[in-house]
């Protein structure tokens, strides 16, 4: 890193705080002038002056969460559809996490972050919809307050950094460690359990395998309750037996629990595989998109689309005063949104360590969403980062694969063979 | 017994590094003499991971019909993961292995020169930053929670 060469250490710090306070206007331009000659030796992306730089005069389609935009005729709508999004950011002088805990996430609390806002864009698709946009002081849905409320900085908040902080520990994460984007998934998908609000479906597929059934058990548990879930269509037509199309249409709709799908993957060890990066944009293109959380080496984004070769992102890296919500209906709720052009950066610089995210409201949404990762897996430049399966194929399920007895474990099925040399192979055998 | 084999293959390098390459053409040369069904594999952990525990062998000899589900339920049992837990094999150190192939099918396609299938196993990165603000200390927080020991020497 070249900040460290010119720099002590403290002094630097200072700096970007003062950067960020003229970026944030609470400094004069001067200050920022006198700071910028000070610091040239300084990297641009480590100060954040990318955010500055305005969205770029660009021919090539920019995507943002499915919705495909031109940046030279459109950028009021891109600017627009950005600045809708929640974004969370570090926050200082919140309540005390578990009351005696850290009372600022500054440091440390950068994925939990990223985790809040793939969710909260799955609750603004639940509640409010995709085409929901944000105004600046403009009186919004009471929805919205529910959803904003639901990432509040304090304990009884079904998303807060206090609840995700606290189910952390049953994930082996200690308050204040930081977490990679599976840590984050698997706890929300605890904490989702208790949003009776929502009623969604969360989903974390392991192993970059999605496993159709196991979705489909999740999302229709009238289905698999009755313990058909081998022979749905039998099921709901005899369920339905009798009524007119259009009645059974609307149950079997609402038979399906709003799904958020996340796939935590690695795409490479110390980089990204180049062959993924295809499909990762595609990925953007989906009407299904939550994005996708990961980031550089250390530093957690929420990535929301991409133009070119570059990604666009939410940062969470800018520390925020908490917000105490006077009742649940009207927050102060500017600082949830960015409203300067979106940060970008290079998709090859992309940490290999990533959760893709997809909402399907419906189990239509769901069924388009299989047939485009099938199509997607066709497509001869795009290494597919995941696999679609049926139904699981382990051996627990299939014994007879394996010509096993159920009550077999691993150690039984282990000869070992020592050779010569220094080192033995180890001897898996059917 | 683990613990020291852990410890010493903690030392060493990758066996790659270990061994030339015309000692590991002979070596997959003899062991496909002795096992004709049998895949030799390589299975290693990324140098830079921190959180999974090293597994006590490296060199596997894998049945041909065995899919990449199942090889990756064995190494999973081995390390004693919870299913909730992040696991990730990849093949040369680029490719994430599809989990539907049997072994033989990625071998025909992935193994390297010396006729070993290569994989490396790594959890995520975590991403945090170690730039706080001065006001706040949560690094001592963590300090205090994360290491018991640090209560009992002070």
């Amino acid at each position: 890193m070249p900040m460290g060469l010119c720099l002590p250490f403290p002094l630097l710090w200072d700096m970007k705080e003062a950067v960020r306070a003229c970026l944030a206007g609470r400094l004069g331009c001067g200050c920022l002038l006198f700071l910028s000659q000070c610091v040239s030796t300084l990297t641009y992306d480590t100060l954040r002056f990318a955010e500055l730089e305005d969205f770029p005069e660009t021919s090539e389609p920019v995507w943002i969460l499915g919705k495909n935009y031109n940046a030279l005729t459109e950028k009021e709508e891109i600017l627009s559809d950005v600045t809708s999004r929640l974004w969370f950011t570090y926050r200082k002088n919140f309540p005390a996490i578990g009351g005696t805990g850290p009372t600022s996430d500054t440091g440390w609390g950068c994925m939990l972050r990223c985790g809040q806002m793939i969710f909260a864009q799955a609750l603004v698709c639940r509640h409010l919809g995709r085409d929901w946009r944000w105004e600046k002081e403009k009186r919004q849905k009471d929805d919205y307050f529910s959803v904003l409320n639901a990432f509040i900085d304090k304990k009884d908040s079904y998303y807060s950094i206090h609840q995700i902080a606290q189910m952390g520990v049953g994930e082996g994460k200690l308050i204040g460690q930081w977490y990679g984007p599976n840590t984050v998934a698997q706890v929300l998908r605890k904490l989702a359990a208790f949003d009776s609000w929502s009623s969604l479906a969360v989903h974390v597929a392991m192993d970059n395998t999605v496993v159709i059934d196991e979705i489909k058990r999740l999302c229709k548990p009238s289905v698999a309750c009755t313990g058909a879930a081998a022979f749905p269509s039998t099921d709901m037509e005899l369920l339905h037996n009798g009524f007119p199309p259009e009645a059974r249409m609307m149950d079997k709709l609402s038979l399906w629990k709003p799904l958020i799908l996340l796939i935590p993957l690695r795409l490479g060890l110390s980089e990204i595989n180049e062959a993924y990066i295809e499909t990762l944009k595609q990925c953007f293109m989906l009407p299904q998109s939550l994005g996708v959380i990961g980031g550089k080496p250390n530093s957690a984004h929420y990535f929301i689309g991409y133009v070119g070769e570059e990604l666009i992102y939410l940062d969470p890296h800018t520390t925020q005063p908490a917000v105490e919500p006077s009742n649940s209906c009207f927050i102060p709720d500017e600082s949830f949104h960015c409203q300067h052009p979106p940060c970008r950066m290079r998709i090859s610089d992309l940490d290999p360590s990533i959760a893709v995210g997809f909402f399907c409201n419906t189990e239509g949404d769901f069924e388009e969403w299989c047939q485009h990762m099938r199509k997607l897996s066709l497509i001869r430049e795009a290494l597919p980062m995941f696999e679609l399966m049926d139904h699981q194929t382990s051996h627990f399920c299939n014994p007879d694969v394996l010509n096993l007895t159920p009550d077999s474990s691993d150690a039984d099925r282990l000869e070992r063979f020592f050779d010569s040399e220094d080192e033995e192979f180890e001897i898996l055998s059917l | 017994m683990h613990q020291e084999r852990s410890q010493k293959n903690q030392s060493t390098k990758p066996f790659k590094q270990r061994k030339n390459l015309q000692t590991r053409k002979e070596e997959v040369a003899g062991i496909r003499a002795k096992f004709p069904t049998k895949i030799p594999v390589i299975v290693e952990r990324y140098q830079r991971e921190k959180s999974l525990p090293l597994l006590d062998k490296t060199k596997f000899l894998v049945p041909r019909d065995l899919s990449m589900t199942q090889f990756v339920t064995i190494i999973r049992s081995r390390l004693a993961l919870n299913a909730t837990q992040a696991f990730y094999l990849l093949v040369n150190n680029k490719s994430l292995a599809s989990m539907s192939l049997t072994l033989a099918e990625l071998y025909k396609d992935d193994q390297d020169e010396d006729g070993f299938l290569y994989m490396t196993y790594a959890s995520q990165e975590m991403f945090g930053s170690n730039l706080r603000s001065k006001e706040e200390k949560p690094v001592e927080y963590v300090l205090k929670v994360q290491n018991p020991l640090w209560h009992c020497c002070s």
